[in-house]
């Protein structure tokens, strides 16, 4: 069977059972139950004694589940977990995400439990994600077994990103941030300790998703470290995949006497890896939103020459510094207009503005002027990527301004990322943009980084490319 | 020879001296300088290579012999009397004499490891005794093609000297070929690799030359 239809019954379960489904509402089986409940039709909750919980009628025994249930979610204690997950198995049920703790996490006796899980694993062929996993939310049908706060109803609208995560809180952390600004998540999946699906198994499926177009990892240990890399290589031929791999592990020579050995370091055999791959590397939380937003929506430029607009001269000095700063990712220069850009560019400003990059629109823009600019540099041909900072705090700028933008920027085939910064109304004003289909941040290193991430991702395809002409 | 004849054998198992890695580099077509091995209990007595001559001490056990007077370059007379010097200085080692290869220009290092997650990998960077001072080097992983091989060298600080900078005439391909080659040789190597530095590799005559080496395999 392949990976697609193998975990058909996670991403699209017929019917779901709860183990640990409960009426107190300080336990995780209630939290997921009152989730499931509103978008799983065949819901069934199991516990021990409870007739009713939550309105649903409940079942006591695993044993006396109907037939043919696609997924089990186990939210009791481990060493009960184990014995439930061997009576799922036994039933038939396809998968089971083990969200239960105490496991490999502890040691000792927990990975002694971890141990029987791979057991029961082998002798059934039932498929898990866990233990200690925070399962997995899916925006198109709701379907969501996280049991703490993660941006859900921010997230709800969905988008092309598949977030895959080993921990379970960086993950919902940084989408409960991402999600302040806007972020389109096709799928989150918490792996936990992997004893069964890992990350590997998770990039097969979400690389032949059509509704997928970008992948996100939060990785501490990648499983079959090569396999995964080679795959990896063949999605991001279609894909941009984004791994924030944390945890430096030394390269574990026995005795390092080689120069290479002490130059590998901490992790440079990780950075050359991935670059080899097609790989983009993010280094926290923030990063990794930032990347795999900007990936997933943006369109990819053809070279490198950034093009600044901006009504703060400061900013745009800011940012102009930020482009030309060295950087270990990938060179962005500031584009060089052409004469004919420049005459219209002095012709839609004023007299005081500057026409060369970055554009200095001053503080007496208006939307025509802000949207004007934004056309004549993206007619440019000497420019790839637009950065357009945005100020609502001017006089002459309305709120209509993120939609004029947002019209402009799709009436060309180059990616256009907006700034915006307005005290407490910035996220406010952020979401706009993500709303009207605009990437843009709250800060100016934010915004070049953007860029960085898509001349990134151009460079990775001209590899692909060039590896044939060898 | 083959790679396995060469393993097998090695004078201490799993601890190639410099003239063994040699050996093994010129199976690899890798260009390395013309020289002779005196065994520790040989009476030398003269030789055919051209002067100037380089005399090291060649010695498993020895890693940083530039450190402890283990090097003598550019010797164009007496040469009996600075190999029996070196023979006393290291009893029980055996000398190496090779033609000194006047090569100007910066050195580069290849280099190669196991990664516990990934398996072998490849580095190159600027070379020889201040490499890990520089940290100028990038890594990817064994096999590596050539196309991967350039890329990675055009990501070194040092890169412009591959391509021409003050009138450099150091060829970036043929240092790719040889990245590749070694990225072969630890191929082949299999599970007896562990680690290798080629270093310092430079550029003389229109060839990538390996004046040193050293490598540990499990």
């Amino acid at each position: 069977m392949n990976i697609t239809e193998e975990l058909k019954p996670l991403f699209y379960p017929d019917s779901v059972a709860l183990i640990g489904a409960s009426g107190n509402p300080a336990k995780v089986g209630n939290r997921i139950l009152k989730v499931l409940q509103k978008t799983v039709k065949n819901l069934y909750p199991v516990h021990p004694v409870d007739k009713e919980v939550l309105g649903l009628p409940v079942i006591n025994r695993i044993e006396d589940l109907p037939d043919n249930i696609s997924l089990a979610v186990i939210t009791i204690a481990a060493t009960p977990a184990v014995k439930a997950v061997r009576l799922c198995a036994e039933k038939g049920i396809k998968i089971i995400v083990i969200v239960s703790g105490g496991f490999g996490e502890v040691g000792g006796e927990g990975s002694d439990l971890e141990d029987e899980l791979r057991e029961i694993q082998k002798k059934y062929g039932t498929r898990m994600l866990g233990p200690n996993s925070l399962g997995i939310f899916l925006p198109e049908t709701g379907l969501d077994t996280i049991f703490v706060e993660h941006g859900d109803k921010a997230l709800s609208g969905g988008g092309g990103i598949a977030f895959i995560t080993q921990s379970g809180s960086v993950g919902t952390e940084a989408l409960g941030l991402a999600s302040n600004a806007g972020y389109g998540m096709r799928a989150f999946v918490g792996l936990g300790n992997k004893v069964d699906l890992t990350e590997t198994d998770f990039l097969e499926y979400f690389a032949k998703d059509s509704a997928t177009n970008c992948l996100a990892f939060y990785s501490e240990s990648i499983d079959d470290g090569k396999i995964f890399l080679e795959r990896a290589k063949e999605a991001s031929k279609k894909k941009a995949v984004v791994i924030l791999k944390a945890g430096r592990t030394e390269a574990g020579q026995t005795a390092v006497s080689s120069h290479t050995g002490k130059l590998a370091g901490s992790d440079n055999v990780v950075n050359g890896a991935f670059r080899q791959y097609g790989i983009q590397r993010a280094y926290d939380e923030e990063e990794i939103c930032d990347a795999s937003k900007s990936l997933s929506m943006l369109k990819i430029p053809k070279g490198n020459k950034v093009a600044v607009i901006s009504a703060a001269g400061g900013y745009g000095v800011m940012c102009t510094d930020y482009i030309e700063q060295k950087d270990s990712r990938i060179k962005l220069h500031l584009a060089e207009f052409s004469n004919e850009t420049s005459e219209r560019l002095k012709k839609i400003n004023l007299p005081f503005a500057s026409s060369k990059n970055p554009v200095d629109i001053t503080a007496s823009a208006d939307d025509e002027i802000y949207v004007d600019t934004l056309d004549a540099v993206l007619r440019d041909s000497g420019v790839d990527i637009v950065i357009c900072l945005t100020f609502f705090t001017i006089p002459a700028v309305t709120k209509d301004l993120v939609k004029k933008i947002s019209e402009k920027a799709f009436e060309y085939d180059k990616p256009v990322i907006t700034f915006a910064q307005y005290g407490p109304f910035t996220y406010k004003y952020l979401k706009e943009f993500y709303d009207s289909g605009v990437v843009g941040f709250s800060s100016v290193y934010r915004t070049v980084r953007a860029a960085r991430f898509l001349v990134e991702r151009a460079d990775i395809l001209k590899t692909f490319g060039e590896d044939n002409e060898y | 020879m083959n790679i396995n004849n060469w393993i097998d054998g090695l004078n201490i198992s799993g601890k190639p001296d410099e003239w063994e890695m040699k050996e093994l580099f010129r199976l690899y077509n890798i260009f390395t300088p013309k020289g002779e091995l005196i065994k520790y209990d040989d009476q030398f007595k003269d030789t055919n290579l051209q002067n100037p001559l380089v005399v090291k001490v060649c010695d498993p056990e020895i890693l940083h012999k530039t450190d402890i007077g283990g090097v003598k370059l550019n010797i164009s007379d007496n040469i009996e009397f600075v190999v029996s010097e070196m023979k006393s200085m290291f009893p029980g080692s055996n000398i190496l004499i090779e033609e000194m290869v006047p090569y100007s220009g910066i050195e580069f290092i290849i280099g190669a490891l196991v990664d516990p997650d990934f398996g072998s990998a490849l580095m190159v960077g600027a070379g020889g005794i201040l490499t890990e001072l520089y940290k100028d080097v990038k890594f990817r992983l064994a096999p590596i093609s050539k196309a991967e091989a350039i890329r990675m060298l055009k990501e070194l600080t040092v890169a412009d000297i591959l391509q021409g900078y003050r009138g450099s005439q150091m060829n970036i391909t043929s240092l790719a070929e040889l990245i590749v080659s070694v990225g072969d040789l630890v191929n082949d190597l299999g599970q007896n690799f562990s680690q290798l530095d080629m270093n310092p590799v430079v550029f003389y005559e229109g060839n990538w030359v390996a004046l040193d080496g050293m490598a540990i395999l499990k």
